[in-house]
């Protein structure tokens, strides 16, 4: 762990300095009445094919050309890097042209989704350890098909014959949505557990009303809605993390071909305006 | 063997020495002989066995002489007159080919050219098999030093009994007549022999060729005077504990509910009890668990190498009267361990600091402790667990991080795109604290999962010591997916190059393979999986390496 802090320290120190040598260059090439936006874009552009071949690399895992991880560090920097360049590249303004305003957009929309993923890897990670159980996120729909079997085998099986029909309304009127697909998704990604406690409210409003049969499944019932909780939970934070790269990766390769288009486009056009 | 030839046998010493009463009856020592063993001829120059290969065979001289190679290091034959065969690993293009190549159907088998082989360098046709054999057996002789063997000796019983790697060449001076015997027929004859002479007699041996050699890896003896060492050589006591070849004990421990600590493991040396002598693992794993309330808490474990005891036989020198043990070693397991008696230990102490130069009398305490270090963790329920688990047995334990991986599954991913498009784990597994240990082959460093393969297709690799298995002599037994006790090993349908399954000619039922983790022994840079993973999450980690341990079970 000290390790990992020694190393974000570099890593914060040679990024402090490289966006003050970007700085000065950009400064000291104005004074020379330069064309600076022909340098910064080039720059870019070249930046932006070093962030898109970490993608390449995940795809040759067997070539010795590195660690995935040290890659992916060179990857955030650059990402970084990239975004105090295109602050100068822009020159602190939003562009009033429509092409440029979209490769603006699409820029920040690939840069905010980055640091958004970064932050997602870190803390989600944390999170899915604290409850339920670890489970592959393509296997989810099967646990959950398993719990809701459970639960209709608890609820409408002929050994409980003798249950009246206050758990079956209660299932259908609260619990069938509940059990047939992932729930309160958003309330998982904020850690809001009112759904939880609306539903324990549910329960214990009905004891009452039930015999001592009735009140053992419904017992039955409540551990069989935390696992499905549990792994709702899971599923939330699990299916964020991933489809945050459904995002990501796809406007990258957006962004090269606006990227590209604009280059040559301001070449063809470079010309014209001297 | 005939039975004619096996009579010989049992007419000559030493196997006339042996006594067969003891044996049980549905396993005579007559059919041990029958069926673990046959006689091989060597012509001059044939190499029987080689420096560096994985032993499952001991071998006896009927007739003739051998030459063994007594030099190390760079003076030792080289490898090229060995005919060692160098690593077959995939070329950037073909690594790089896999993209396109890999099958897109599992598990997908192509039948082996046997005539595009070419033929080894100094290897010839004779006894009916290809032998690779040494040009100028006379040059040799005169340039490396070697020891003659003649008829009525054994040797490589150390590394077929121990499942280690052969420590020397030896080749055949002239013709040779010798009767190989496979590590499971040493063992039962070691088992049911009465008169215990070939149990003396690899003793005997050990002693007398690698116990000198073994007991100078630890720093506390290794600069002993000749005299001194030639005592403890002669002095030392062999035990062992914990059953040999089966994993059952194991497999019903780890399925216990109990799954106590320390529970049916036999004890070495109690807690309290007064030190005989310093332990010094020889093979196999202990366990050190301190007293806990009214249980037992695991402290640490030991690996080959490593010695117990040591500090209180110290202490008891310096406070001039006997300090019992602070702690209990059981054995995990198997284990062979050496007892280097206390009258010897004090002496070796007395000479060593006699002896040592002023400036380590400074560092006294960190000399007393370097060769007893265990392998710790701060966290003792997780390092409990990973020994009642027996996840020590790992020289390439799979840990993942879970507070770190975000389940993006390119370990997976990468795995597959190694192996031909078929994972060869599943990121599946037990969670010990925030560690995942998953179902992929730890490379045990006691392979119990080699122990019944009929034909030797699960075998370590000659040059890594990696355990894997040869796709084209497995037949699919599942003898090895069963012992294995971490479920590693996986039985697979396998199928042609159109995607059919391959079915036996005569039932018709598809054949299964084994398959397991490799750590990417053909792929260029080690283990696709750990080199994929973008977070730092997944480790390989040799369980015996104390260092590389405490970094990744300490965050």
């Amino acid at each position: 762990m000290r390790n990992l802090f020694f190393q974000q320290k570099i890593a914060l120190t040679a990024f402090v300095f490289l966006s003050a040598i970007i700085f000065i260059a950009y400064y000291l090439f104005s004074i020379t009445l330069s064309n600076t936006s022909f340098a910064s874009g080039v720059t870019l552009l070249i930046f932006t094919f070093i962030l898109a071949s970490y993608q390449l690399r995940k795809k040759l895992p067997f070539l010795p050309i590195g660690n995935t991880s040290t890659w992916l560090h060179f990857h955030i920097f650059i990402g970084l890097l990239s975004s105090v360049l295109f602050l100068l590249h822009i020159k602190m303004r939003i562009p009033d042209g429509l092409f440029e305003f979209i490769l603006f957009l699409t820029y920040s929309t690939v840069f905010l989704s980055g640091v958004i993923g970064w932050i997602l890897s870190r803390s989600i990670p944390y999170r899915l350890l604290s409850r339920g159980e670890e489970v592959i996120f393509e296997r989810i729909p099967i646990h959950r098909r398993t719990i809701h079997n459970k639960v209709k085998v608890l609820i409408f099986d002929n050994a409980n014959s003798d249950l009246g029909s206050a758990i079956p309304d209660f299932y259908d009127k609260h619990l069938r949505s509940f059990f047939s697909g992932p729930c309160n998704q958003m309330r998982h990604l904020l850690h809001s557990k009112r759904h939880r406690h609306q539903l324990s409210q549910r329960f214990s409003a009905l004891i009452p009303y039930l015999n001592e049969q009735e009140q053992t499944v419904l017992h039955q019932l409540e551990e069989q809605v935390q696992l499905k909780d549990d792994l709702d939970y899971q599923h939330a934070l699990q299916a964020t993390m991933k489809l945050w790269l459904f995002v990501h990766i796809p406007l990258t390769y957006s962004l090269i071909i606006f990227a590209l288009f604009h280059t040559i486009a301001v070449c063809a056009f470079a010309g014209t305006i001297g | 063997m005939t039975d004619e030839t096996v009579d010989a046998l049992l007419k000559s010493p030493p196997f006339s020495q042996i006594d067969p009463t003891g044996f049980k009856r549905s396993l005579p020592f007559r059919d041990i002989l029958m069926n673990d063993a046959r006689i091989v001829g060597f012509d001059q120059g044939d190499i029987i066995v080689r420096r560096g290969d994985w032993g499952n065979s001991a071998f006896f001289i009927l007739s003739g002489n051998v030459c063994v190679e007594l030099e190390r290091g760079e003076s030792s034959l080289p490898e090229e007159i060995l005919g060692r065969r160098t690593a077959k690993r995939k070329s950037l293009w073909e690594s790089f080919a896999q993209l396109w190549r890999n099958n897109r159907e599992p598990e997908v088998r192509e039948i082996a050219s046997t005539g595009s082989n070419k033929p080894f360098l100094n290897s010839r046709s004779t006894h009916g098999g290809t032998r690779i054999y040494l040009q100028e057996v006379s040059t040799v002789l005169d340039k490396y030093r070697t020891a003659r063997l003649d008829s009525g000796h054994w040797f490589g019983e150390l590394a077929a009994l121990g499942r280690t790697s052969r420590v020397a060449t030896v080749f055949s001076e002239g013709v040779s007549q010798l009767l190989e015997i496979r590590w499971q027929g040493i063992r039962d004859i070691l088992r049911y022999d009465q008169n215990g002479g070939l149990k003396r007699y690899i003793e005997d041996v050990f002693r007398e060729r690698a116990l000198a050699a073994f007991l100078r890896t630890d720093p506390l003896i290794e600069n002993c005077q000749p005299e001194l060492m030639q005592r403890i050589v002669d002095q030392v006591e062999f035990h062992t504990f914990g059953n040999y070849d089966s994993s059952k004990p194991f497999k019903e421990l780890k399925n216990s509910e109990q799954n106590k600590t320390d529970a049916g493991e036999p004890v070495i040396i109690r807690e309290g009890d007064f030190p005989s002598g310093i332990i010094m693992i020889r093979s196999g794993l202990a366990r050190i668990s301190q007293r806990h309330y009214n249980g037992r808490r695991t402290i640490g474990y030991l690996s080959p190498g490593q010695i117990f005891c040591l500090n209180e036989i110290q202490a008891g020198i310096e406070s001039l009267s006997p300090i019992s043990c602070q702690a209990q070693l059981s054995a995990i397991g198997h284990l062979n361990i050496v007892l280097v008696p206390t009258s010897l230990v004090e002496e070796i102490i007395e000479w060593n600091t006699s002896h040592e130069p002023p400036e380590t009398r400074k560092n006294k305490q960190t000399v007393r402790t370097a060769g007893s270090q265990s392998v710790r963790i701060k966290n003792d329920i997780l390092l409990s667990q990973l020994v009642d688990r027996h996840y020590v047995q790992g020289t390439s334990l799979m840990v993942i991080d879970l507070d770190r991986c975000t389940r993006c599954d390119d370990c997976v991913r990468a795995c597959a795109t190694a192996h031909d498009n078929n994972p060869r784990f599943v990121r599946h597994g037990p969670i010990l604290n925030q560690y995942m240990i998953p179902n992929s082959c730890l490379h045990c460093v006691d392979p119990i999962c080699m122990i019944e393969c009929p034909t030797g297709a699960i075998h370590r690799d000659l040059a890594q010591g990696d355990i894997v298995i040869n796709e084209q002599t497995c037949i699919g037994c599942a003898q090895c997916a069963s012992n294995c006790p971490f479920d590693a090993i996986r039985m697979v349908d396998i199928r042609d190059t159109t995607g059919n399954l391959i079915v036996d000619s005569k039932t018709h039922s598809p054949l299964t393979q084994a398959t397991k983790c490799d750590l990417c022994i053909d792929q260029r840079g080690g283990p696709a999986c750990e080199r994929a993973c973008p977070h730092d999450a997944l480790f390989r980690v040799d369980m015996h390496d104390a260092t590389k341990v405490e970094k990744v079970f300490t965050s």
